[in-house]
């Protein structure tokens, strides 16, 4: 029996649980907890049964008639490059729900939390899974508006009004970008099914590819926070609650890199690409620089790790412009581990924040000798985000200057980025040491740390272990993902 | 029943409907909710002969001797279009809307028995300048419509703002009726003849000159920049009800009428193309820009509402212009939901007036607390305003969209940005009013108290709203069969 049939599951699914936890108005948080995480299990375990029949087929299509007269259908697709992304994105939001139990957010109105949080995910698994380019859209849109609402409704002090605003203005203009370049497509073609579009686009004018790609590239940028489009993401990572931080600098922002993959690099034949391959090598260098450069220089203990996004970002934006096959897996395989490692980083400044309910990095110090668990798990994250062998981010570094040093693009370049890399080392480390190490402060330190915090901190540091020991499987499938890239000829 | 009086009957219904109406109310006395029933009796009437009339159109359309009407006697000849008919339909489907919305909306008005026959009256005068295929009649059937809608705006006269505000529209549309007649005179001077179901005997500079009067005079009912002065303050200070009917269908309306004037006497559609693209252009930005940082509630829609004529302006023009039928879908779609949301956004501002005595957005902040049910419409109206996906207002975007990428020239990717930018700036308005709609940080509401002896919001403010709510969401979600009836309502579109 095919299991195929359940492809709309992972969409339907949590729509489900979002209708149960809308109508369940007096559901506790622990309740509410269950019916999200119960239908977001969906949606990582339907992907799971559908792999041998992704390794059989390499693609398995869902669709139905929507608005015939526009071409339009709701038409889902996993192959193995939507697969490593809804993987990682199911899997963030999970620990985010779960490390949620042990916060104070959504302590009211729990139900309204958790169903704007699967939202959230249902969103970008639909992104990832979605097979026309008017879908794409509604899903993109989903996203951002379930998240806006999560920062409106929960996030930290009045600011977060302008913060939720600004977000949503420079997002959503990245997005109409995008949506210019979709309409052109459907326009074009006459139909809005990617597969058909993925056929045809190469067929397109030289000079509608190239302005193509280029908004493509810019609007999808916008998500990604590459410099010096990133303007919203320090504020809405800070004001956010911390789980929702961890899903927006885990897993949306890799929604950017798998447009910027599906879009112009699935469509489009390289040669279009190659326009823009020394560009997106150099935004990526400034980002990294840039993201490192502000890491160091800032005080809050939670905006450091957001910068921090916007410098591993670079890295990202680095590899896919470095157009050769390394690069790109590189930088897929940086997201994935990008994501654990953040969600980490996450996890642990969350705690100490709650420890120490204190955010200025100087007035926090010595917590290392108190709670010996979580500085393992923090010294793990600040190795693995510095790039140290064997945790995960060292092999998809490597791949990514691999790539840097084959494309012959620019080697000077790559060997700027690749000293650039120093800055993160230094930045992780500062933030490791002046949390961890020196006397103890502040005065008003809680005695121990919160256990709902600390064992999902410590499933995702050792995810992060395994994930990094055994790279085999991850690598793969990115290969395979990858098959696809400029109309299948590489 | 014959075809041709089919023509008039609904017409008939209303103008009769309203005099029967305001006797009937008057000698018995009737209590406004009676009224509002009657009222919305007489306007299902009308309706239903519409769709009747609707399903004959291929019929009619496609004979040019069914009118109805002599040519003798001034001429007086009546004969529907396919998109007047679309465009009637959802005219009084909304009217009957706000009809039963005012019956408990207006239970504080002394004088609601006049309110009634009121709307017939606005309504018939709309529906005659769709059906009327005569200049003079046309012109005395605007006037009908600027005298009634006046009359409706200044409703509230016991404040000396709504009486400004009539005094206004009076005018301003007084002006418009007046370049009209100027256009009728241009176009008698040269033909002598006044008939427009019938191509002119001639076209010259006069009739040309005619037109321009015409186009003058539309562009200044539909608060076409920079004419749009007397919008803010009509909307704002009309009852909400009235503001709805006339911001989310009277004044939209006057667009679609103004073409097919304007191209019988002798503008090329290049030339009506150009000039929708180009004011549509200014609209979307004045509407876009002057929406920020209004706090009065049925301002910021009437601002936002010069934005959406901007949107319908760009659509239509882009069908004239190019020639483009997907183009006329799009302002024909676009019209179907604007008339929805806008009319579903002034009538909880309504609600929200009606209970806690403002409009102030200031003092309203955190009234989802108190009104829940409103506060989520409206953001529901909001939301769909500014193109948020799965909402109706976002399939009218991606058509527009569509259509100005199809076309693909200077114009039109001139106009596409314009577009884009007006919606990115405009969201600047919508989504504040939403976080403020939600914002329950502030303990206490700074609102005056509730109004309302009874504790729950009445079924006659509630019902009407969840109908316009629902539509919007369903058209959103699923707007395949709207779209089929557009694309039929084009196919039988003769102009």
């Amino acid at each position: 029996m095919s299991f195929d049939i359940l492809l709309p599951g992972i969409t339907l699914i949590p729509i489900l649980g979002v209708v149960i936890l809308l109508l369940w108005q007096r559901a506790t948080k622990n309740q509410a907890a269950v019916i999200g995480i119960l239908s977001e299990g969906f949606a990582l375990f339907i992907p799971i049964l559908l792999l041998p029949s992704i390794r059989n087929k390499g693609e398995i299509i869902f669709s139905l008639r929507w608005i015939p007269n526009m071409s339009i259908s709701f038409s889902l697709a996993l192959n193995w490059l939507s697969l490593v992304f809804l993987l990682t994105e199911v899997l963030v939001t999970l620990a985010a729900m779960i490390y949620s139990l042990g916060e104070e957010t959504g302590e009211k109105n729990s139900n309204y939390y958790y169903a704007l949080l699967l939202l959230f995910s249902l969103g970008m698994s639909g992104t990832t899974l979605a097979n026309d380019v008017f879908l794409f859209y509604v899903f993109w849109e989903l996203m951002l508006i379930a998240s806006v609402l999560l920062i409106l409704l929960w996030g930290h002090g009045e600011i977060r009004f302008k913060v939720a605003l600004k977000y949503f203005i420079i997002t959503h203009l990245g997005s109409l970008m995008v949506l210019v370049c979709l309409v052109t497509l459907y326009i074009n073609f006459g139909t809005a099914n990617l597969t058909e579009l993925t056929q045809q686009a190469s067929s397109l004018a030289q000079n509608v590819q190239v302005f193509l790609t280029l908004f493509f590239i810019i609007g999808f940028s916008v998500k990604m926070a590459i410099f010096p489009l990133h303007i919203w993401l320090p504020d809405a990572h800070t004001v956010a609650p911390m789980p929702v931080t961890i899903i927006l600098a885990a897993a949306m922002l890799s929604m950017g890199t798998y447009g910027i993959l599906r879009f112009p690099f699935t469509l489009f034949p390289v040669e279009t690409l190659q326009n823009f391959a020394i560009w997106m090598m150099i935004a990526g260098l400034i980002s990294e620089v840039y993201g490192a450069l502000m890491a160091l220089a800032e005080k809050d203990v939670k905006r450091i790790i957001a910068y921090s996004s916007v410098s591993q970002m670079g890295y990202i934006l680095f590899g896919l412009g470095t157009l050769t096959a390394s690069g790109m897996q590189g930088s897929v395989m940086h997201v994935v581990y990008h994501a654990i490692v953040k969600a980490l980083l996450f996890m642990v400044v969350g705690i100490v924040i709650s420890l120490a309910r204190e955010r200025d990095i100087e007035k926090i110090s010595g917590l290392g000798k108190k709670f010996p668990a979580l500085c393992v798990c923090a010294a793990i994250g600040v190795l693995g985000i510095s790039g140290m062998p064997p945790l995960g981010i060292f092999n998809s570094e490597w791949m990514i200057f691999a790539g840097g040093f084959e494309s012959n693009i620019s080697t000077a370049l790559t060997v700027i980025t690749l000293i650039g890399s120093i800055l993160t080392v230094i930045y992780a480390l500062r933030f490791f040491g002046s949390i961890f190490f020196g006397e103890t402060k502040p005065e008003g330190l809680a005695i121990k740390s919160p256990r709902a915090l600390i064992i999902p901190t410590i499933a995702v540091t050792a995810f992060l272990v395994i994930e990094g020991l055994m790279p085999g499987p991850l690598m793969a499938w990115t290969i395979k993902g990858l098959a696809g890239i400029f109309g299948g000829v590489n | 029943m014959s075809d041709k009086s089919l023509m008039v009957i609904p017409l008939g219904i209303l103008i009769i409907g309203a005099f029967l109406l305001y006797v009937v109310s008057r000698t018995l006395n009737l209590k406004n909710r009676i009224e509002s029933l009657l009222t919305a009796l007489i306007l299902v009437g009308s309706s239903i002969v519409l769709l009747v009339l609707h399903q004959r159109l291929p019929v009619l359309a496609a004979d040019p001797n069914s009118y109805f009407g002599t040519e003798s006697f001034g001429g007086i000849v009546y004969k529907p279009d396919a998109y007047g008919v679309f465009i009637l339909i959802i005219a009084i489907f909304i009217s009957t809307l706000i009809t039963i919305f005012s019956g408990e909306y207006l239970s504080k008005d002394p004088r609601y028995l006049v309110f009634y026959p009121l709307i017939l009256m606005t309504l018939a005068g709309m529906m005659g300048i769709f059906l009327s295929k005569n200049l003079f009649n046309l012109f005395l059937l605007t006037e009908l419509t600027t005298i009634a809608a006046s009359a409706l705006i200044a409703f509230r006269f016991q404040r000396d703002i709504s009486i400004k505000a009539g005094f206004k529209y009076l005018i301003m549309s007084s002006i418009g009726t007046m370049m009209m007649l100027l256009g009728i005179y241009f176009v008698y001077r040269s033909t002598g003849d006044m008939h427009l179901y019938q191509p002119l005997p001639l076209i010259d500079t006069f009739t040309r000159i005619g037109a321009a009067c015409f186009l003058l005079g539309f562009s200044l009912k539909a608060g076409v920049v920079p004419l749009h002065t007397w919008v803010p303050d009509v909307y704002g200070h009309a009852p909400s009800s009235v503001s709805g009917l006339l911001a989310g269908v009277l004044s939209k309306s006057m667009l679609f009428i103004m073409p097919v004037i304007c191209l019988r006497l002798g503008l090329t559609s290049r030339e009506l193309g150009v000039y929708l693209i180009l004011f549509g252009c200014l609209n979307m930005l004045v509407g876009a820009v002057r929406m920020l940082r209004q706090s009065l509630l049925r301002r910021f829609l009437s601002f936002s509402s010069i934005g959406q004529t901007g949107y319908l302006m760009f659509g239509l023009g882009m069908g004239f212009y190019y020639g483009l039928d997907q183009a006329f879908s799009a302002g024909l779609f676009l019209f179907l939901v604007i008339a929805g949301m806008k009319s579903l956004a002034f009538l909880c501002v309504g609600i929200f007036e009606y209970y806690y005595g403002t409009q102030d957005i200031i003092l309203l902040t955190g009234i989802s607390k108190k009104l829940p049910f409103p506060a989520v419409c409206f953001s529901i109206a909001l939301a769909g305003l500014a193109g948020i996906p799965l909402l109706a207002g976002f399939n009218g975007k991606w058509m527009i969209f569509s259509t100005a990428i199809t076309a693909g020239d200077r114009l039109s990717i001139i106009g596409l940005v314009i577009f884009v930018l007006s919606s990115v700036i405009s969201l600047g308005g919508y989504l504040p009013m939403i976080v403020k709609i939600f914002d329950t940080t502030t303990d206490n509401l700074r609102a005056p108290v509730f109004l309302s002896s009874k504790k729950r919001v009445s079924n006659w403010l509630l019902i009407p709203v969840s109908i316009l709510s629902f539509l919007v969401l369903i058209i959103g979600v699923y707007p395949t069969p709207w779209i089929n009836w557009i694309e039929q309502v084009i196919n039988w579109m003769v102009i």
